[in-house]
């Protein structure tokens, strides 16, 4: 019998749906005779007690998730997500250098450092990449730290908010599409297929409404594995490769035919009747690569 | 062999500056010099940028992280037999103790705190502390019991200029398990014995003349033996 913490923060719980898709993983461990308990930070020293840790509080190598699974793989246990897929996924500048080095279809990237925010330099970027531009912030996640700009004194105000915190960033092309493709990818595996569509007049899957604090998700279309296009497959887990073999969510965009990678998350995003409509088997996959 | 590095160094020493190295494309073994290995900055990106290039490194991007995150450096540190004491990560100053009791040394384990850690010998001392580094108690810390003195001493290449030989002895092995060529470590001395407790960057302001002339040798020293960096 394998015992398996999940590691959550408060926020995990205030959304319904995500929830519910904590229950269904405890669920869908206890039908295969596993014990599932969630683990709290306060409770950190019990990692020596379990077989495996899932994390699915928000991962980042300066937030406590990364204590967690270093924790785990320190001592030998199964860990999602593992220290080196959440060294790679949270920091863009890293992910897109591999993409680089790997030749993994993506969506024409320059780095900026901090040092380089000189006009020369943004000209050349224009000149590049068109205009607007996206800037990217390395830690972006859940749409979130990643701002267009279309003129150089908007490139200057956002860069410099984001160099607040990164020494580099990543600079892409704007590239607007009606959805992005999400692959959930487990062990070099397909998990499930999504379209997160980009709500009407924006950009971005989540988006800000003008002036205002919340924040607006397009809705998610789920997807059968089998209807997937082969090559959307291919450049998923091509894309996972160069990270390795954890849990994943590729966000792909489908231009002109082709399909380029947006980026790969290590703790994707699951919510009950989502990325799980169509794959209602996905908790109990996740949970036996856990206690395998 | 490469070195790249944003502190001035003696004159004997060729080294590329960072700005120049992240736009190249130099294969080599690298040797990145700075004060400050935090993450997201510069000095983090060198080493990413060479061990994207395929060069060994030192230090690594995994190191640079676990060294710089109080729970992994001692966990670690453990492993390879440097002496810790227990630790104990947690948001709660009952539990704290509790479990470690006072006096206590807390260091922060949170995004926005990189150096400094807090004493407290009391209640109330210790709430003050949870405060200020766990920024409202929002975060958590690392605590550990004081058992002793504490000290901070420099680290370069793993030595120090402290004549104590056990904190000599516990910053070479640092050394040896992160790699981490300039660095502050803080060891508490008890029962004439010395443990680990925690890392932080040094200001560069922090490195004297006799330092910087300490990593032109240790420098000549790694070229001397054929570049190993021990990666």
């Amino acid at each position: 019998m394998s015992r398996i913490a999940c590691f959550v923060e408060k926020y995990n719980f205030s959304d319904p749906r995500e929830e519910a898709a904590l229950q269904n993983f405890k669920a869908a461990a206890e039908k295969s005779g596993s014990q599932f308990s969630f683990l709290f930070r306060e409770n950190i020293q019990d990692i020596p007690n379990y077989d495996a840790v899932f994390i699915r509080a928000t991962t980042d190598p300066l937030f406590t998730s990364y204590i967690v699974s270093k924790t785990a793989w320190e001592l030998g246990k199964k860990v999602i997500d593992d220290p080196e897929s959440i060294k790679i996924c949270a920091n863009k500048i890293h992910q897109y250098a591999l993409f680089e080095k790997h030749n993994i279809p993506r969506i024409p990237t320059v780095f900026l450092s901090k040092d380089d925010l000189r006009h020369k330099k943004i000209t050349e970027i224009f000149d590049t990449l068109g205009k607007p531009v996206v800037i990217k912030a390395p830690y972006t996640s859940f749409s979130r730290y990643v701002e267009k700009a279309a003129c150089e004194t908007s490139f200057r105000e956002v860069a410099k908010r984001f160099f607040k915190k990164s020494d580099v960033l990543a600079i892409q092309k704007f590239t607007p599409t009606a959805f992005d493709w999400r692959v959930g990818v487990l062990g070099n595996d397909i998990l499930y297929v999504c379209k997160y569509m980009i709500p009407k007049g924006k950009w971005k899957h989540g988006a800000k409404l003008r002036g205002k604090p919340t924040v607006i998700w397009g809705r998610t279309v789920s997807v059968q594995k089998k209807d997937m296009p082969p090559r959307l497959r291919e450049v998923a887990l091509k894309a996972c490769s160069v990270i390795g073999k954890g849990l994943y969510g590729v966000d792909i965009k489908e231009v002109n035919g082709e399909y380029v990678v947006v980026e790969v998350n290590d703790n994707p995003s699951i919510y009950a009747g989502y990325e799980d409509q169509m794959d209602p088997d996905i908790y109990q996959r996740i949970i036996s690569h856990l206690s395998a | 062999m490469l070195v790249v590095s944003s502190i001035g160094l003696c004159d004997d020493l060729h080294a590329v500056k960072p700005a120049v190295f992240l736009e190249s494309s130099i294969k080599d073994t690298t040797i990145n010099l700075t004060n400050d290995y935090r993450y997201l900055k510069t000095g983090y990106y060198v080493s990413l940028h060479a061990e994207v290039l395929g060069s060994q490194v030192i230090p690594s991007c995994e190191n640079i992280i676990d060294a710089s995150r109080t729970p992994i450096l001692l966990l670690r540190a453990q492993k390879a037999n440097i002496p810790t004491v227990p630790f104990l990560v947690t948001d709660n100053v009952k539990k704290i103790i509790k479990e470690v009791g006072l006096p206590v040394v807390v260091f922060a384990v949170n995004p926005f705190i990189h150096e400094g850690y807090k004493v407290a010998k009391n209640q109330s001392a210790l709430y003050r502390a949870m405060k200020s580094l766990g920024m409202n108690y929002k975060f958590t810390v690392c605590a550990q019991p004081l058992r002793g003195e504490l000290n901070t001493v420099k680290s370069v290449f793993g030595k120090t200029e402290l004549a104590d030989e056990q904190i000599s002895a516990i910053s070479q092995k640092v050394y040896e398990l992160f790699r981490i060529p300039l660095c502050k470590l803080h060891v508490q001395k008890a029962e004439d014995k010395a443990f680990l407790c925690g890392l932080e960057p040094l200001k560069e302001t922090e490195l004297s003349k006799a330092d910087l002339k300490l990593i032109s040798k240790e420098i000549m020293l790694i070229s001397q033996q054929g570049n190993h960096i021990g990666v």
